[in-house]
């Protein structure tokens, strides 16, 4: 049995797999997870197995956001765009392809060839491509955001820039009139914006699209139209990490 | 005691020096106080706007906080429009500015007409300037072998290559107790190589291009995770890395002030020389270098990692996660 931890920054994703067979695993809200089932010893990260109700004695490779943060006592640590581009080979059986990653406060971007990272960017200190964004646009909207991901039609033109401005700039077109739909399918499509030029720049016809945002449809398809590629969703999109780590 | 006279970054310092003063670069001085967070903080309070670049604001509290430094050679072509704002906020603040313009397309006429009105305006001969010259580039070859003990002989790490290369700027304001201070790194790294101390031969090389950072441990986290920086691109021009006998010509030759092409030719003739595998390319928040970043992505041989710096303090923990990327990319 082998243990793949993402330590992400909104989510704690665990996988547990077997003969390289996911056969199960667990979401975690970040901040419950370090309160409720760690402590640190010695500056490592000291998880409680027990309370956790985890098999023993399995081996647990962690990545991500925390992995700058905190070591796990007895684990093995590899780091974050490595697991990434792991889970993504070994859901989807590709070698050559540019993965794209939204998550829950960044973004990433990696090309993958022959089976390796070549090449890879990341959003800066903004989370205007990221879950996040999605979410508080959709509260905005007073959608949800598995409704939010379904609008892709006359997308309102919303500038990408900021996160926190968007808000306010999306209040300001409700008050014009605009159907929610079409407000909705722009802010989608300020996500495909802001992508899109990174998709570009390591293009592959291929596109892996993982991270909890790759479950909005709306945005899978606007990126086909935008780009001459297609995008493959994975099994597990959101678990991409944690497999990368246990495989 | 001689005049000080403050620098936004490097010029022909020897014009300073043989007009008997002091020079101060301030991105020394500010860098390297105990608190630079809180000198931004000043400048934001003083009504600097949160989306101008670290250094800048750095550099307005350093100088006005510094009782001695009521003079200033600024760089007003060649470096940073943000500088003329920052001029003129100085002088409201009662400070004397004297401008200082690289000319962008390297004409030695125009330079020379600069140099010349600046030894005036300082009271220096070329006589002088000359002999300055001399006595600084004895200085600078110290810095030249550092330099060549990072990245062939592996004895010098790339934090000490870093502060010794950008020191050249100002030599601190005593160019003895500089050779001497450099004569020490030398000694040290005699003592390393005998006793085998040079570096991981198998680590990854790399090369720090763009601006010196604001953030104070990209150095040592870079090294702590097994990478060594063997060219600091720009610290390196600050120490002036050629056999030049002709003052123009030297600081013609100095590729920092002029366009991104000539930086560019310089970092991929050093990359190559040096056996760097990625180069980091440090920019700050809201410069202008960011844009230049394209072109040098777009001409280099190797891979390229960009930083985004905007504060003095330790690395974030995003810039950690990609640096840590980055290197793995490169080790495998
Ligand atoms: S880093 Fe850029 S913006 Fe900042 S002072 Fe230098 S040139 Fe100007």
């Amino acid at each position: 049995m082998k243990i793949g931890l993402d330590l992400g920054s909104r989510y704690v994703k665990a996988v547990f797999m077997e003969d390289g067979r996911l056969v199960d695993y667990r979401c975690y809200d970040t901040l419950a997870f370090y309160r409720e089932y760690g402590r640190k010893v010695d500056g490592e990260l000291v998880v409680d197995y027990e309370r956790l109700g985890w098999p023993t004695g399995a081996a647990i490779t962690s990545t991500g956001y925390g992995r700058n943060l905190v070591k796990l006592a007895g684990g093995q640590v590899i780091p974050e765009l490595r697991a990434h581009t792991r889970g993504a080979i070994f859901q989807t059986g590709l070698s050559d392809f540019t993965l794209l990653d939204l998550g829950g406060q960044d973004s990433k971007v990696i090309k993958v060839a022959g089976g390796r990272m070549v090449d890879f960017r990341t959003n800066d200190k903004c989370a205007a491509s990221s879950g996040r964004y999605l979410e508080n646009m959709a509260a905005v909207l007073a959608m949800d955001v598995a409704a939010l991901g379904e609008c892709r039609d006359e997308p309102v033109e919303l500038s990408s820039t900021c996160a926190v401005f968007g808000e306010s700039e999306l209040i300001g077109q409700i008050i014009e009139g605009h159907p929610i739909e079409h407000l909705a399918a722009g802010v989608n499509r300020t996500i495909v914006k802001r992508v899109e030029p990174m998709l570009r720049e390591l293009y592959s016809p291929v596109v892996v699209f993982t991270g909890g945002v790759a479950r909005n449809q709306a945005i899978r398809a606007m990126l086909e139209d935008a780009l001459p590629v297609q995008v493959i969703l994975p099994a597990y999109p959101q678990l991409n990490g944690a497999i990368g780590c246990a495989v | 005691m001689a005049d000080k006279i403050g620098l936004t970054t490097t010029i022909p310092v020897e014009i300073v020096y043989a007009a008997g003063k002091i020079p101060v670069d301030l991105n020394n001085l500010f860098i390297t106080c105990d608190a630079p967070g809180r000198l931004v903080d000043r400048a934001e309070q003083a009504g600097y706007p949160r989306n101008i670049c670290g250094w800048i604001k750095g550099l307005y509290t350093t100088l006005l906080e510094q009782e001695s430094l009521r003079q200033v050679i600024a760089v007003t072509q060649g470096d940073c429009s943000n500088t003329h704002a920052l001029m003129e906020t100085w002088q409201v603040a009662g400070v004397a500015v004297i401008p200082f313009a690289f000319p962008y397309d390297r004409d030695a006429d125009l330079l020379r007409l600069q140099m010349e009105k600046l030894m005036q305006l300082l009271g220096a001969d070329w006589e002088a300037v000359g002999r300055w010259k001399k006595r600084l580039d004895q200085v600078r070859k110290k810095a030249h072998e550092i330099d060549r003990l990072t990245w062939e002989a592996g004895v010098v790490d790339g934090q000490t290559n870093h502060l010794a290369l950008v020191g050249c700027s100002d030599f601190n304001g005593d160019p003895d107790a500089y050779e001497a201070y450099l004569d020490g790194i030398i000694a040290e790294a005699a003592r390393n190589s005998t006793q085998g101390l040079a570096g991981d031969r198998q680590a990854v090389r790399l090369a720090y291009v763009g601006v010196p950072p604001i953030v104070s441990d990209l150095y040592s986290y870079v090294e702590s995770m097994g990478a060594r920086v063997v060219f600091n691109e720009v610290q390196r021009q600050f120490a002036m890395p050629f056999d030049e006998d002709d003052i123009i010509e030297q600081y013609r030759r100095y590729t920092y002030p002029y366009s991104i092409f000539d930086r560019i030719d310089d970092i991929n003739r050093e990359v190559a020389r040096r056996r760097v595998d990625g180069i980091i390319h440090y920019t700050q928040s809201f410069c202008y270098r960011q844009i230049e970043d394209i072109i040098l992505r777009q001409r280099t041989a190797v891979p390229v990692l960009t930083l985004e710096g905007d504060r003095p303090g330790p690395l974030d923990a995003r810039s950690r996660m990609r640096i840590d990327a980055f290197l793995d990319m490169l080790a495998r």
